[in-house]
């Protein structure tokens, strides 16, 4: 809480009561005749026509995958399609009145909302800019595709490039809009604002606020449309971005025009189910889902259920939402009331719902009763519309023929090149700043309180004569993190950072002491204690072009993260097929004395996610050095730190830290120590621990070991290992994650395929046991010890002469311990 | 027409033998039964004579050239035919110098033929190494089956081949040559395992650059010194000495050579007497005449005596199969013969497996020899040293001491095998056998 904000107890603690004002439900009452001034015939007969497009693609979809067949043509798609025929009027609605500086996000149904926005963007846009897009999008792949024997205008072959990129892509072609690896329920096609769909329910409801903060942070034009279903109310990313949307502090501490609600519209596509749930009725309690809005924020959130089944009222809503997003008062939220007469997917026997409710919402089907009032008012005749719609036959076929001829429209040919898909995983770009002007600061860097009280410290362990320079001296390792990321901040106008208690507190573990003195909020701020939203948010942010540090306070609060670590972050590079990049850096911190859900290393969690880069520094100058490369980088870093460790002076790098800006690059580990005897390869705070034991084993036994502090996880480079072990022919390895499934488990299982012939012993890991953390005082039992290492190496590798070991290291112990599962 | 010479097959468990020497060079006329050139295997060495009259066209392998049994050596025919298609199969025929030491090496565990191949496959697996002990060991040509494992759960680790390595290899290169250029013959005392001499324990006075001459040891010592070491290492074994009253063998002894001296009787030996007395003391007390087999005891019916035969080439150990169905004329004949046959290199390499053989006597008392501790040839679990005879004071009967003759017994035995009680009444029962002989001569 920022102390320029009293808390008043006169003023909190007086009586009184909440009011709510009245959410409009179905207001819109207006005829075509009504809205001739607001719209020209053309606009409405391509309000109807695009419409038509989508139903008649998605009909061709549903054909495919329950018959193999459309028109003639027969194919067999296995992947998924999650069709909302019936909710045309909704997606069109939503994106017509969407300019191309508007974002949306999707959910797994939203072929729709991807042909709308597509659709209202091809409309917007001059043909020399379309052009220009259809050119530089893969150089040309896919204009050539469709431009191949065109006769019509540009626009025409704009819509050709909208259905063809978009089926392709979900037949997973590699001439699809995201090489075939988004697929039906994540395509996107970013020069027309359409952004990532998603396959996990609810999954935009975050990533979308990201990239509102993204709009407003870097004084983007445009506002976000967050389009997910309405089952998705019950999920916490929905919830989190929600909260993190309608946070006070934009409109109370954010300064200028930064000041004021974030640019977003989370529209529920209200379709009654959530696959064979009702909402209505079952599933939730809300009634009416526009109520959600009343208990969010005093303006409600502006929330309004709107007729999703009429376009015009679409439309209509659109139209005041954006006011009020434009007078900074969002966010928004809207209840698009819809239908869906196709099934959650093509196996779904619709065993929830009767034919009658079916036929009843088909009376009022949008398309057809569109076209009536268009035909009545005599905009278009019944033959046009005929015609229109068979035109529209022609035109889907002629892409379904395109997109399923494999010699045009190829797999990705991993035979040919098996890096393929490897080689989209991370983008490992080295850029200075993601956007261009001057970084915004409160104070020039020289003037900083901490930067000069860094000035005067020791930067090396040792002074001159190898002496211990006293601990309130050095600089720590807390140190090397808030060096990196301070100089980003006056490097890179796009950085922003939060988390819990980032501003003023200044990070709990006082990593951030500084920054708040230097930078404005927009640029650092507390968020609300929502990891999901956290995570989530950054997701967005740096989906949009923007580099963000979002903190996770104590890895055990990862699990609070989970979608958006493990189903979100790592995954949108490699599924938008090279069009995405993720510049994020989540920081988390591994805990120590707090006991069971506060101490936890689940490093291995996050490394076994493809996607992700994990580091895990132990020394100052690592620390630094890496996040200073993970600061230069483009892709997803999960920054690991030690509360064990923040201040620990440099050791081991000669001269200490450098003032001066380096890198470290990620996947190369460190000998901090040389060795003949024994290799012992450690992850983060454990490397201490392995020093100490080498220090046994050199005093007691005259054994030296060779200790590798692997800094990184993933990626990581096994060669510096593999050479120390051809020497040493034994390895340890140990960090403070629970031994069962660590990552280093992993590594030691590829050092004996890498290095079989060159073992002694084979690999031993020694971790955490297999229990909750216990209290701090019985810690020495739990996490890895100076003894456990020795007595590890003299039962498993190499028997100690004359060691008696303390702790049970046997085969047999290993046996019972996993027999027990602890 | 060329014909092609064959490295002959010698026994069925030699896989190659080595070419010592060529005594004929290619483009040379020979006659049939003109030796071509002598090899060795293992245990023995030959000589092989020319099939046919001929030149000799062409030689695929040089001396010291291992060669696989049943390879084409040479072509003999008439000058200018071709001799291509004898051409051995590739000329990978010589086996590479490394490998040539581990299958060696790996010799003592395949020439055991009588053991049921269960358990010799039993007993390889149960041996536990590291992979990184296991190259070193190949690299270094350390017979890993013999190194004593410390790692965990006794497994075989690098420091283990190492330390091995350290003191083989210190003896037989380092210390040997330092010690051949001092010209000490005296014994030197090591400080290592098993009595081997250290580098450290000679002095470090350093030898002329050329006063010392180095030779490769001889296929048969590199045997012996494995076999020997291999023993000492992988064994309990340990000596008891005994003496024998021989006042009763000299006389038969002497009777024995004045007869002979006469007419062709057999001259049978002292030696073939103390032999004539163990084997009968093993029939009576079989529990020596047995192979240690690790987790098995194999017991002989019949005594299979094995004889230590010292020969120019080195020391060789023939089996005299079923010595106990022989008189002491037959033993005593067949003992000469296979003696003989083992210092002319002809010897049936199959007889000198240690396998071949269920107990050993080994003779030093021609040397003078009073006491010494006799190696076992693995898997037996005995050996009996014969020293010489001395006088020694007895109760030569009536309270009188008087000086008698009594012949050293050393038995050597696998204490893994036997007990120290049983070993002691087999070494009583060989002085008894000794001291009541009875010939009928």
């Amino acid at each position: 809480m920022p102390k320029i904000q009293f808390i008043n107890p006169k003023e909190v603690r007086k009586a009184g009561k909440i009011t709510f004002s009245d959410i409009p439900v179905n207001q819109y009452n207006k005829s075509i005749a009504d809205e001739k001034n607001n719209f020209s015939n053309d606009d409405f007969i391509r309000i109807l026509r695009d419409m038509q497009i989508i139903r008649e693609f998605e009909t061709m979809l549903n054909l495919i995958k329950t018959t193999n067949e459309y028109q003639g043509i027969s194919y067999n798609h296995p992947g998924p399609a999650h069709l909302s025929i019936g909710q045309e009027a909704s997606a069109v609605g939503m994106a017509y009145s969407l300019t191309i500086e508007d974002y949306i996000f999707g959910s797994h149904r939203s072929h729709g909302e991807i042909l709308a926005k597509g659709l209202s963007s091809i409309h917007q846009l001059d043909d020399k800019k379309l052009m220009e897009i259809m050119k530089n999008y893969f150089d040309g792949t896919i204009l050539k595709i469709v431009e191949k024997g065109h006769k019509g205008d540009v626009k025409d072959l704009a819509i050709n490039f909208l259905l063809y990129g978009t089926l392709a892509e979900i037949f997973a072609r590699e001439t699809g809009f995201n090489k075939g690896l988004g697929g039906s329920m994540h395509a996107f096609f970013t020069p027309f604002g359409i952004y990532p769909n998603n396959a996990i329910v609810g999954g935009s409801g975050d990533i979308s606020v990201g990239a509102a903060l993204y709009k407003k942070v870097n004084r983007k034009p445009g506002l976000i449309v967050c389009n997910i279903g309405d089952a998705s109310a019950a999920c916490g990313p929905v919830w989190e971005g929600i909260s993190f949307a309608t946070m006070d502090q934009f409109k109370t501490l954010w300064e200028g025009d930064y000041k004021g609600g974030l640019p977003i519209i989370f529209n529920f596509m209200n379709n009654m189910y959530g696959m064979g749930g009702q909402t209505f009725g079952e599933t939730m309690g809300y009634e009416i889902l526009a109520r959600l809005g009343a208990g969010v924020n005093p303006e409600m959130m502006h929330a309004e259920r709107i007729d999703g089944y009429n376009p015009l009222a679409v439309i209509d809503a659109y139209k005041r939402k954006r006011k009020i997003i434009d007078d900074k008062k969002g966010p928004v939220l809207l209840d698009t009331l819809t239908y869906r007469y196709s099934g959650h997917s093509p196996s779904d026997a619709s065993s929830y719902r009767t034919k009658e409710e079916l036929e009843a919402w088909m009376e009022y089907d949008s398309i057809k009763w569109f076209g009536d009032e268009l035909t009545t008012n005599k905009i278009i005749s019944q033959d046009k519309i005929d015609a229109m719609k068979e035109q529209i036959i022609s035109l889907i076929t002629k892409t379904l023929t395109l997109a399923t001829d494999k010699s045009i429209s190829p797999h990705m040919d991993l035979n040919k090149d098996p890096d393929a898909i490897g080689k989209l995983m991370f983008s490992n770009g080295s850029v200075k700043k993601m956007e261009q002007g001057e970084p915004e600061a409160l104070m020039p860097l020289s003037e900083n309180p901490r930067v000069k009280q860094l000035a005067t410290k020791e930067r090396f362990a040792f002074d001159k004569d190898g002496k211990p320079v006293s601990k309130i001296k050095t600089y720590q390792l807390r140190d090397g993190i808030f060096e990196a990321v301070i100089d980003r901040f006056y490097k890179d106008p796009s950085l922003v950072a939060y988390g819990e208690e980032n501003r003023d507190w200044g990070g709990a573990f006082a990593v951030y002491r500084g920054l708040t003195e230097a930078l404005p909020y927009n640029r650092l701020f507390n968020s609300p204690i929502a990891e999901g939203a956290i995570v989530g948010t950054a997701i967005g942010y740096g989906m949009c072009g923007g580099r963000v540090i979002a903190e996770i306070m104590y890895c055990d609060f990862l699990g609070r993260s989970g979608d958006e670590v493990f189903n979100q972050l790592p995954k949108w590079q490699a599924m938008s097929g090279d069009i995405i990049k993720m510049p994020v850096v989540i920081r988390v911190s591994v805990g120590s004395k707090y006991g069971a859900q506060h101490s936890q290393d689940w490093s291995s969690l996050v490394a076994h996610v493809p996607g992700l880069k994990v580091v895990f520094p132990a020394t100052p100058y690592d620390a630094k050095g890496l996040m200073n490369a993970a600061l230069q980088g483009t892709d997803p870093v999960i920054f690991f730190e030690s509360q064990r460790i923040y201040d620990v002076p440099e050791m081991f790098h000669e001269g200490g830290v450098p003032e001066g800006y380096y890198e470290i690059p990620i996947g190369e580990p460190d000998i901090k120590r040389k060795g003949d005897d024994i290799t012992i390869l450690t992850i983060g705070a454990t490397l201490y621990n392995a020093l100490k034991a080498d220090d046994i084993l050199k005093e007691q036994y005259g054994i030296s070991a060779e200790i590798i502090d692997a800094r990184s996880l993933v990626p990581f480079n096994y060669e510096l290992v593999l050479e120390s072990v051809k020497k040493t022919g034994k390895i340890l390895l140990t960090s403070d994650a629970c031994s069962r499934g660590s990552y280093l488990k992993d590594v030691a299982q590829t050092i004996t395929e890498l290095a079989f012939d060159y073992l002694d012993a084979p690999p031993v890991v020694v971790g955490s046991r297999n229990w909750i953390t216990p209290a701090f005082e019985l810690e020495q039992y739990f996490f890895p010890q100076p003894d456990w290492i020795v007595d590890a190496i003299h039962e498993r590798i190499l028997p100690l002469k004359g060691h008696q070991a303390k702790n049970n290291f046997t085969v047999n112990e290993e046996i019972r311990r996993n027999k027990l599962g602890v | 027409m060329a014909i092609p010479v064959i490295m002959p097959r010698q026994g069925q468990s030699v896989e190659t033998c080595i070419i010592t020497q060529w005594f004929k060079k290619k483009g040379e006329a020979v006659k049939k039964g003109d030796v071509l050139f002598s090899y060795e295997t293992d245990k023995a060495a030959f000589e092989e004579e020319s099939p046919e009259e001929g030149t000799l066209l062409e030689i695929f392998f040089n001396d010291g050239d291992e060669v696989p049994v049943l390879t084409n050596v040479a072509v003999i025919g008439n000058p200018g035919e071709n001799t291509e298609e004898f051409q051995p199969s590739g000329k990978n025929s010589v086996v590479e110098k490394e490998s040539v030491a581990s299958a060696e090496e790996t010799k003592p565990e395949e020439a055991k033929p009588e053991i049921p191949v269960e358990t010799a496959a039993k007993h390889t697996g149960e041996i536990s190494i590291s992979p990184r002990a296991r190259n070193l060991a190949e690299k270094l040509g350390v017979p890993f089956r013999q190194v004593a494992g410390t790692g965990p759960g006794g497994r075989i680790i690098e420091r283990d081949v190492e330390s091995y390595a350290k003191l083989h290899g210190t003896f037989t290169r380092l210390a040997s040559e330092i010690a051949t250029s001092e010209g000490s013959s005296a014994p030197l005392s090591g400080s290592g395992v098993g009595g081997r001499v250290l580098a450290s324990d000679l002095s470090h006075e350093t030898p002329g650059a050329d006063d010392f001459e180095i030779k490769k040891i001889s296929n048969i010592r590199r045997i012996i010194a494995q076999n020997m070491h291999a023993s000492l290492q992988g064994s309990a074994q340990l000596t008891h000495h005994m003496s024998a009253d021989a006042r009763k063998m000299l006389e038969y002894r002497a009777k024995i050579k004045k007869k002979a001296d006469t007419d062709d009787s057999p001259n049978i030996t002292l030696n073939d007497m103390i032999c004539y007395g163990v084997i009968k003391a093993l029939k009576k007390m079989p529990a020596i005449n047995a192979h240690f087999l690790g987790d098995a005891i194999k017991t002989f019916n019949k005594v299979h005596l094995g004889i230590a035969v010292d020969t120019d080439r080195g020391l060789m150990v023939p089996a005299l199969r079923n010595a106990d169905d022989m008189n002491i004329e037959q033993l005593s004949a067949e003992l000469k013969k296979l003696a003989e046959s083992c210092r002319k290199g002809s010897v049936n390499p199959e007889l000198l497996a240690s396998t071949a053989a269920s107990f050993t006597v080994s003779n030093l008392g021609a040397f003078g020899v009073e006491m010494f501790t006799p190696v076992i040839n693995l898997p037996q679990s005995g050996i009996l040293g014969i020293n010489t005879i001395v006088q020694r004071p007895a109760d030569v009967g009536n309270g009188i001491i008087g000086f008698v003759p009594f012949i050293g017994l050393s038995l050597t035995y696998d204490h893994r095998a036997l007990d120290g009680a049983p070993a002691s009444a087999f070494l009583r029962e060989v002085k008894l056998q000794i001291e009541n002989l009875e010939l009928n001569i």
